[in-house]
């Protein structure tokens, strides 16, 4: 884990969380944090907006955190850049965040919507998901890209729409099996929070340790 | 046996891939953009010539040199910190060079600048901002960088800065900003000939971005920090 703080306060572990515009990044991060605040993990966000303040606004009025724990960092619009080339005031945000509240075990770094191209850097993160959705298109796992094949942990989330739009569900976990190879899948409905404990446990095992 | 002086150093913080979070900023040239006050290419051109005439050469030169030949010193680096503190008008340019300068301080801690770590204790307990042009002659000193290139280093990132988010906001095209740093670079030669300006007679008159950057704080759609 990145940071140090001082005090006898485990490192807070950074994890990004990437994907296209409207997979539901926003609302997995509002899942997460009550989900992660209930089993004692304090939680901060970073998010990346790309042109103006929504997604840190939308969790600043959420009620589900501390509005101090929400910062927005402008990308310049290159959210690619903001996460992997050049993260450097990503890592600023999480520090100040981090140094504000020393009790903070994970700070989650929301990207900018995005494609499929997109990874983190890691000196940024300890560990990143990305986000697509089942009414972006079945066809999406098949067209690989870094998000899609590198991630730590792939979410297809708004499952539920997917006979409404036409998306094979089960070829796009098939598929998105044979190019990820070993690495994990989750699928979820953040607007009823099915897949969510899946999300958490797989955080416990790779970077809470003891949570 | 001393090191041979190379250009290698001064390349390296020049790229873009140098990490240092100048791709979020923008320095008043968003607004400007929006609000059609910089419509097109020779009007960025204008802009950012002002920006190196009546700031970069009467100011932020200055300073980076002064941080360059104080770069073992933190008691006279965190003077200079004061100085640009004091004389930076807009809350967003006062804000985009402490980001950027510490965006800076950090890769360099990281990457064992000597006495990058230390400085950085000095802004975290509030002892200092960390102003850009202060970590670019500290740092850049540190990092090998000779003494005969920081200037055109900074200039250089200036232009390279700005361009950009020009580019990106859709007034000009990538032919179009290397033709412009082009033309810029008669401008810049020109200004490195003289000898930089002691400390007190330092002075910088930028008010159409200044006052740009006062507007974009209250932007809610935005691209860009400042």
């Amino acid at each position: 884990m990145k940071n140090t703080v001082s005090g006898n306060f485990p490192a807070a572990a950074r994890i990004g969380i990437g994907g296209p515009v409207g997979s539901g990044k926003t609302a997995l991060i509002e899942r997460l944090i009550p989900a992660l605040e209930g089993r004692g993990i304090g939680v901060a966000v970073v998010t990346n907006d790309l042109v103006t303040r929504e997604d840190a606004e939308r969790l600043k009025a959420s009620g589900l955190i501390n509005p101090n724990k929400v910062r927005a960092v402008e990308t310049g619009a290159c959210p690619h850049t903001a996460i992997r080339e050049d993260p450097t005031l990503n890592i600023q945000a999480a520090d100040e965040l981090v140094n504000l509240f020393p009790r903070t075990g994970i700070v989650i770094i929301e990207s900018g919507g995005d494609n499929l191209a997109s990874t983190f850097s890691l000196d940024l993160v300890d560990y990143w998901l990305f986000v697509i959705d089942a009414a972006g298109g079945d066809d999406i796992p098949r067209k690989k890209g870094p998000g899609i094949v590198r991630s730590d942990l792939l979410v297809i989330n708004k499952t539920d729409l997917a006979p409404y739009v036409g998306s094979d569900l089960e070829q796009m976990k098939v598929d998105a099996i044979e190019v990820r190879g070993d690495r994990p899948i989750v699928l979820t409905n953040c607007a009823s929070g099915d897949g969510i404990e899946a999300i958490i446990d797989h955080l416990s095992q790779s970077v809470l340790f003891d949570a | 046996m001393s090191k041979t002086p190379s250009i290698l150093p001064a390349l390296q913080h020049s790229d873009s891939f140098f990490p240092s979070g100048a791709v979020s900023f923008s320095w008043g040239m968003e607004t400007l953009v929006t609000e059609s006050h910089v419509p097109d290419a020779e009007a960025v051109e204008k802009f950012i010539r002002a920006q190196l005439t009546e700031r970069w050469a009467s100011f932020d030169r200055s300073i980076i040199s002064a941080a360059f030949v104080a770069s073992k010193d933190l008691v006279d680096l965190r003077k200079l910190d004061s100085i640009v503190e004091c004389q930076t008008l807009s809350h967003e340019m006062r804000d985009g060079s402490h980001r950027c300068g510490l965006a800076m301080l950090r890769v360099h801690e990281e990457l064992g600048t000597p006495l990058a770590k230390e400085y950085r204790g000095c802004v975290t307990r509030s002892e200092a901002c960390g102003n850009l042009a202060v970590m670019q002659g500290f740092l850049w000193a540190n990092s090998d960088v000779a003494k005969n290139e920081i200037w055109a280093l900074s200039a250089h990132t200036l232009c390279v800065g700005i361009l950009g988010a020009a580019m990106r906001l859709g007034c000009i095209g990538h032919v179009h900003s290397q033709r412009i740093l082009a033309a810029l670079h008669h401008t810049i030669e020109g200004l490195i000939q003289k000898p930089p300006l002691p400390l007190e007679r330092l002075h910088a008159f930028t008010p159409v971005s200044e006052i740009a950057m006062m507007r974009h704080e209250t932007i809610d759609s935005r691209l860009f920090a400042n």
